[in-house]
């Protein structure tokens, strides 16, 4: 929107005879190159280590992972602890706490971008009155801690009968309740030319064809950021689940987990992280996917103009 | 990103949840509730922390207990210890806590006093197969809120392979503090600092009351105050001045480096004090083929301090429809002998006679069973549920301990600390 543009600095003459990026000799190059990847490498080698460990862990015995057992790798390889994991808790299999997630995360999925996309429409292109209140008032939700909703919400879903079902956790997606999506995609919105929707509405085209023909398609980047955002955030949401659901039928894999480590008997850590392992590789699948739409819908927001 | 949320909710729920549970609760009809038949039996929820071996037994016993009881059906479920409390709060704020819930000592008082749990004494359960000594520990001023599964008692740990291979002789039960801190210093010199003695016990909150019992001292007295003073603290935390900083006591540099793992079950030490229950924990975390136990040193060798503490207890929520089958839910829970073979010591050891009795040990569980015989002639009542906030205070308890090894307080400097956020604290919840 803002179009800065960069002050085009006239560097002074004496210098810019100078300065020409040719001159640097090809051995100050590669110097200057290695050094750089080096550095680069070093640190992605510190920031990777975590999931390193992990990994080389879930292949260890219970008894050698932490304390001081501070080897990478331990003689004693075996997949037991997969083995274990799959195995499931308590007589639920894992792969139901793997469907149960991906019910939700998908559910999560797809009521957000239906509803999020409809309220960015209506906020972005439509002159309604108070449209500017709502907005403040939408924005202000995100200021709104989560934890001070917590036992409201909680009274609301208890009164209804809908504690230890999907509803509470998934109803809120549906109706664009998550701020922070429907911010971004009025921001991405604003950006396209107004004049693409004029256009269609001198050709007769009414909301809902302009909605589905113009906007969606162009709304590309932006439905697929907020969808690999909110498959994430799902996949990942502790508190929701741990509040709502009852039954281990319907735990989804963040609770499962926490099941395998017990401070008043033995811990599984080994189990806990092949299992960790395994619920790890969902979320890399999405992401290696679509990575690269993710930057392209996130660097595309506000940016332009 | 999830860690620094997860502490976050864990403040906000446990505020929040205090202020709503002191709003809501009071009232509870006397009637036996709703009771059901054969044909039409009741449901009533059970819930409980633990892991995947809890829930298989647990599974088991209920499954038992429909089969006994036909007219009940029990829905059974669990989440893990940390998230337990979390919901518990949150259900409680809004009305809707399970009928039978398994239940920590640490959090009987808060909730008993917001009268959120039934009592107990209300209802039939039989109580008679248990000692005496240990009932008091589910009662608060009268009123019995919870019934202890099973118990556990304080121990001193130690690692007979390690002993050995130092040359060093077992302990042979009796010893004093000056003896136990000659025994760690052995240990310590011996192993030229490879195997350190053990931890700090004075930095562990229960050995301290133990040591204050043994000085015929109650931590808290009966109104919910400090029953000890500055100086029995200073006194307490002199014990090992000579052993900080010596292959004598793990440096806490080392523990934190070790957690989540204990140093005893990471095989850097030879000894720990703490609870019988850590058994089975401590042989899956150090791989080692045999722990033993011995009772905790004591300069009066006729007053070990020693006490049973419920490892847990079950309770039913004070607005449960099914008060009758509840209550006979709780009765065979803790006193069938044949839920006892189910369980065995993964509750601890059973508190009641005839599920004891009922029930055969092997192996590591005979070990904690006998060593709870063996200390039954040093056995004195158990302390009321611990005040509101105790968790609290044993979290600062252990931390200013911690900051004494590490040396940034002295010992004057961490009691003066300690007592500081204590009286703050008992003055908040009074």
């Amino acid at each position: 929107m803002t179009s800065t543009a960069t002050p085009t600095q006239s560097l002074p003459d004496a210098e810019l005879a100078h300065y020409n990026p040719k001159s640097e000799s090809a051995g100050t190059k590669r110097v200057k190159s290695t050094v750089f990847h080096l550095v680069a490498l070093a640190l992605t080698a510190v920031v990777l280590y975590p999931g390193l460990w992990m990994i080389a862990s879930a292949f260890k015995p219970n008894s050698e992972i932490g304390g001081s057992n501070t080897s990478l790798w331990s003689n004693n390889f075996s997949f037991d602890n997969f083995v274990t994991a799959m195995d499931g808790i308590g007589g639920v299999s894992t792969l139901q706490f793997f469907t149960n997630s991906l019910i939700l995360a998908i559910g999560a999925v797809v009521g957000t971008i239906l509803s999020a996309s409809v309220s960015a429409y209506a906020f972005a292109r439509i002159k309604f009155p108070g449209r500017s209140i709502f907005f403040g008032m939408m924005i202000a939700t995100l200021l709104l801690p989560f934890h001070v909703v917590i036992i409201p919400q909680y009274i609301v879903f208890q009164q209804l009968g809908l504690v230890d079902t999907y509803v509470p956790l998934l109803i809120g997606k549906f109706l664009a309740a998550d701020a922070f999506f429907v911010f971004l995609m009025v921001q991405f919105m604003r950006n396209l030319p107004a004049e693409l929707d004029e256009a269609a509405r001198i050709d007769g085209a009414g909301h809902v064809r302009i909605f589905t023909s113009i906007m969606l398609p162009l709304m590309k980047p932006a439905l697929i950021s907020t969808s690999i955002f909110s498959f994430i955030w799902s996949w990942n949401d502790f508190l929701g689940p741990l509040l709502y659901l009852n039954t281990p039928d319907k735990y989804p894999l963040p609770l499962a987990l926490r099941l395998f480590v017990d401070q008043t008997q033995s811990s599984d850590y080994g189990a806990m992280i092949a299992m960790s392992v395994l619920a790890l590789l969902p979320v890399l699948i999405f992401f290696l996917v679509f990575q690269r739409y993710i930057v392209e819908g996130v660097s595309t927001q506000g940016l332009k103009g | 990103m999830i860690n620094r949320r997860h502490f976050l909710t864990t403040v906000a729920v446990g505020t929040a949840s205090a202020a709503a549970l002191a709003a809501c609760g009071t009232g509870s009809s006397t009637s036996a509730g709703e009771t059901g038949s054969a044909e039409n039996p009741v449901t009533i929820n059970y819930t409980w922390w633990g892991n995947d071996d809890r829930a298989e037994r647990t599974r088991k016993a209920i499954a038992l207990f429909e089969e006994k009881n036909p007219d009940i059906k029990v829905n059974g479920n669990f989440t893990d210890f940390a998230g337990y409390w979390q919901k518990r709060a949150t259900e409680a704020a809004g009305g809707g806590l399970p009928d039978v819930m398994q239940w920590d000592l640490s959090y009987l008082r808060d909730y008993g006093q917001r009268n959120q749990l039934l009592d107990l004494g209300t209802v039939n359960i039989n109580t008679d197969a248990f000692e005496k000594s240990l009932l008091p520990s589910g009662q608060i001023r009268g009123k019995t809120y919870g019934i202890p599964t099973s118990t556990n008692a304080f121990a001193v740990y130690y690692d007979p392979a390690k002993l050995a291979s130092l040359g060093i002789a077992e302990p042979d039960g009796t010893w004093t503090y000056q003896e136990f801190n000659d025994f760690l210093a052995e240990v310590g010199a011996k192993s030229n600092g490879e195997i350190f003695g053990g931890t700090d016990y004075t930095g562990v909150w229960w050995m301290f009351n133990i040591w204050l019992r043994q000085n015929n001292i109650e931590a808290f007295t009966e109104d919910g105050k400090l029953g000890f003073t500055k100086d029995d603290m200073k006194k307490w935390w002199n014990q090992t001045a000579a052993l900080r900083g010596t292959p004598a006591i793990v440096s806490e540099e080392r523990v934190t480096q070790l957690a989540p793992k204990s140093p005893f079950g990471s095989n850097v030490t030879a000894t720990e004090v703490t609870w019988d229950n850590f058994m089975a924990g401590y042989l899956a975390d150090s791989g080692a083929t045999e722990l033993k136990l011995a009772p905790v040193p004591s300069d009066d060798p006729d007053n070990l301090g020693l006490f049973l503490k419920p490892s847990m207890l079950m309770v039913a929520s004070a607005k449960t429809k099914y008060k009758d089958a509840a209550a006979r839910f709780i009765d065979f829970m803790v006193n069938d002998p044949e839920v006892g073979q189910i369980f065995k010591t993964s509750r601890g050891v059973p508190a009641s006679k005839t599920q004891r009795d009922g029930t055969t040990f092997e192996g590591t569980d005979k070990l904690v069973v006998d060593y709870e015989k063996s200390i039954e002639q040093y056995l004195k009542d158990a302390p009321e549920p611990p005040i509101v906030g105790f968790g609290t205070l044993e979290a600062s308890f252990k931390r200013v301990a911690s900051d004494l090894n590490y040396g940034k307080l002295t010992i004057d400097g961490a009691a003066d600390a300690w007592f500081k956020e204590a009286e703050d604290l008992i003055k908040q919840n009074a």
